[in-house]
């Protein structure tokens, strides 16, 4: 479960003074659900996730991950999620094995328990011919899918995605909102963030449209179009994002 | 430390040994580079004290006539050409000489009167073959010297034609193993210094401002690990590697003096016995233990603070040859050091070392020395967790 109430973000610059990313804004994301952020480059969705991940500090309210504040209980909040950014990159240097290793310690698994989870993902997320090759020396495809294993490798019950199919060509895009929709049949809470319409019309039972911060629209695919008129998801967040441009 | 510090410290090395920029800044550079370089240095020493001996050098000589003996004493030294010169030249350049004696009007009446005489031997500090000619004029003015007093003896009634032969001799009396002492305690301290800031150097920067510029940073920080574990993890592999490039360095020195210099003809003059007897190889890694946290936390610092690794290693770089001149500032040292030396970080450690190495060390000294390494160590790491802590310092732009 995640819970966002109030959540603001401002940023200090010294030429340019205080500058609001996120301004105060609410939503619930439940347990088997995938909740789309959806919004231009620059309209919040990043920090936003990144305040959930407890990557960064909110400035005004909270959020609950799993029951656990995120500005109390940072700790505990790791623990109970799996972060993927699509500009997000893999040592180089390491193996696909030896990077699931890794992440598997830093998730407090023992050896043992590391070694049965590689052994379960490797088939469900095709692994197999490339775990023991160097990261540096594979494909896009199969850093996004060695990525995707890390994310669910210490099997967290909530799963926030920024923008993860960022850089793929459509096979590989596929594979991954794929695995989105596996994860969500297990019952995992995932937030999901995107500016491609047809992957929110996918994948997403409810859709918040986020612009300079706030959150201008919230609901399902269908009712957000029944609220608009009618036409595709596209028409939608045209139709809500440019009411806010051509306001300023 | 905790298992979660374990595992970042265990992937800092699987990555940094497969990087061939640490393999060069641990391995190559301490083991072969720099004691290859000092060899060479030393080899071609050698080859120029060779040449120097076979150098011939021209003196001109004003007034020889009124020093009857000098003559003789010119012609017993080598290399020596005596050219004879009506008066001093203008230029000695212009006369073809790289050296003058200027033997004054009047001596021997002088002599005769008791006055006090000035013979002068004109050359070029700054001319490499000048200063050759008056290194090689010193036993002729020690004859002309001796003439002199035998001159004046001789109107004070003295009975003699020549003085006895007085002969002073240098005889460097040291065995291979006291030269090699001296040499290990000249040098080590000062490369176990810069060593350890070169080999934390590459590591610390690669894993923190590395992190940020490969974009694997936000990953790492959404993990269970905390900032402090995620820092001292890292921390401890930047040691390691340091620790690593010192010791590497050591034996790079022992090898190339020592086993190397004898299996190479033409190199056996070059070999010396640097010996480390293990009490002083524990006491060493002792005192450095704490410049290698100190070094590693200022450096893993730099790089959270730096945005880029490009702008990490700018910095680093300052630090690295800050250490290198305090570690030189050992090389001068002549006996004790006054205790407040050993507040300054890095020179403090070199110092130490080289106490470690006489046998001389004054337990005042070691635990100022520790002391105040480990206070600043334990400063810096606070730092570099609270760097790494904070967002607009980790996601600046």
């Amino acid at each position: 479960m995640i819970e966002v109430i109030n959540l603001g973000k401002t940023f200090h610059d010294r030429k340019k003074g205080d500058i609001p990313a996120v301004k105060g804004i609410s939503f619930t994301c439940s347990p088997g659900q995938v909740f789309g952020l959806l919004g231009r480059n620059g309209a919040g969705k990043t920090t936003t996730l990144r305040m959930l991940a407890t990557i960064l500090a909110p400035t005004s309210g909270t959020a609950r991950i799993d029951g656990f504040d995120v500005n109390e209980k940072p700790g505990e909040v790791r623990k109970r999620i799996g972060y993927l950014s699509g500009d997000t990159k893999l040592y180089d240097r390491l193996t696909g094995r030896e990077l699931l290793e890794y992440f598997g310690a830093l998730a407090g698994l023992s050896p043992s328990a590391i070694e049965g989870r590689i052994a379960e993902l490797q088939g469900g997320f095709g692994l197999v011919d490339f775990l023991d090759k160097r990261v540096g020396k594979m494909s896009t495809g199969m850093k996004q899918r060695l990525s995707l294993a890390r994310v669910v490798l210490h099997d967290p019950p909530v799963l926030i995605f920024d923008e993860p199919t960022s850089g793929l060509d459509v096979i590989g895009a596929r594979e991954v909102l794929k695995i989105v929709q596996d994860l969500k049949t297990k019952g995992r809470t995932i937030i999901f963030s995107t500016h491609i319409m047809t992957e929110a019309e996918r994948i997403c039972d409810e859709i918040a449209i986020i612009e300079r911060g706030s959150i201008l629209a919230e609901g399902t695919v269908p009712s957000l179009q029944s609220k608009n008129g009618g036409g595709s998801l596209e028409d939608v967040f045209v139709q809500t994002v440019g009411a806010v441009t051509s306001d300023v | 430390m905790t298992s979660r510090s374990w595992a970042v410290w265990r992937k800092e090395i699987r990555d940094a040994l497969r990087d061939g920029r640490t393999i060069i800044a641990v391995f190559v550079v301490p083991l072969v580079l720099y004691p290859g370089l000092m060899l060479l240095m030393g080899s071609i020493e050698s080859s120029n004290k060779k040449e120097e001996g076979a150098l011939r050098v021209r003196v001109g000589v004003v007034g020889e006539a009124q020093l009857p003996g000098l003559p003789k004493a010119l012609q017993s030294v080598q290399g020596i050409t005596a050219v004879t010169l009506d008066r001093t030249p203008s230029s000695m350049e212009s006369a073809g000489v790289d050296a003058v004696l200027v033997i004054p009007p009047g001596l021997a009446r002088s002599i005769t009167s008791g006055d006090s005489v000035k013979v002068e031997l004109l050359y070029k500090d700054a001319d490499h073959k000048s200063s050759a000619a008056d290194e090689r004029m010193q036993p002729v003015l020690d004859d002309v010297r001796r003439e002199l007093t035998v001159l004046w003896a001789q109107t004070r009634g003295a009975r003699t034609d020549a003085p006895p032969a007085i002969a002073v001799e240098h005889r460097d009396i040291s065995s291979k193993e006291e030269e090699g002492r001296f040499m290990a305690a000249l040098i080590i301290p000062y490369i176990l210094c810069f060593m350890v800031a070169a080999g934390s150097m590459q590591i610390a920067i690669d894993a923190t401002a590395g992190e940020k510029e490969r974009s694997t940073l936000e990953t790492l920080l959404a993990t269970s690990a905390s900032r402090g574990e995620i820092v001292m993890g890292k921390c401890m592999a930047v040691i390691t590697t340091a620790l690593l490039a010192g010791i590497v360095g050591i034996f790079g020195l022992w090898f190339n003096f020592t086993v190397l210099a004898n299996l190479m003809p033409g190199m056996a003059s070059q070999s010396i016995q640097i010996s480390i007897r293990p009490e002083q190889m524990l006491l060493m890694l002792v005192a450095i233990l704490p410049t290698a946290v100190l070094l590693s936390a200022i450096m893993v610092a730099i790089g959270c603070f730096a945005r880029s690794m490009r702008e990490g290693q700018t910095y680093a770089t300052y630090v690295y040859m800050a250490s290198v001149f305090l570690g030189l500032g050992s090389f001068r040292q002549l006996g004790a050091p006054p205790l407040q030396r050993f507040a300054i970080p890095i020179l403090n450690t070199a110092l130490l070392q080289r106490e470690i190495l006489t046998d001389t060390v004054v337990p005042m000294h070691a635990m100022v020395t520790l002391g105040v390494s480990a206070a600043m160590a334990a400063v810096m790491l606070v730092i570099a967790t609270r760097l790494f802590s904070n967002e607009s310092v980790l996601f600046r732009t």
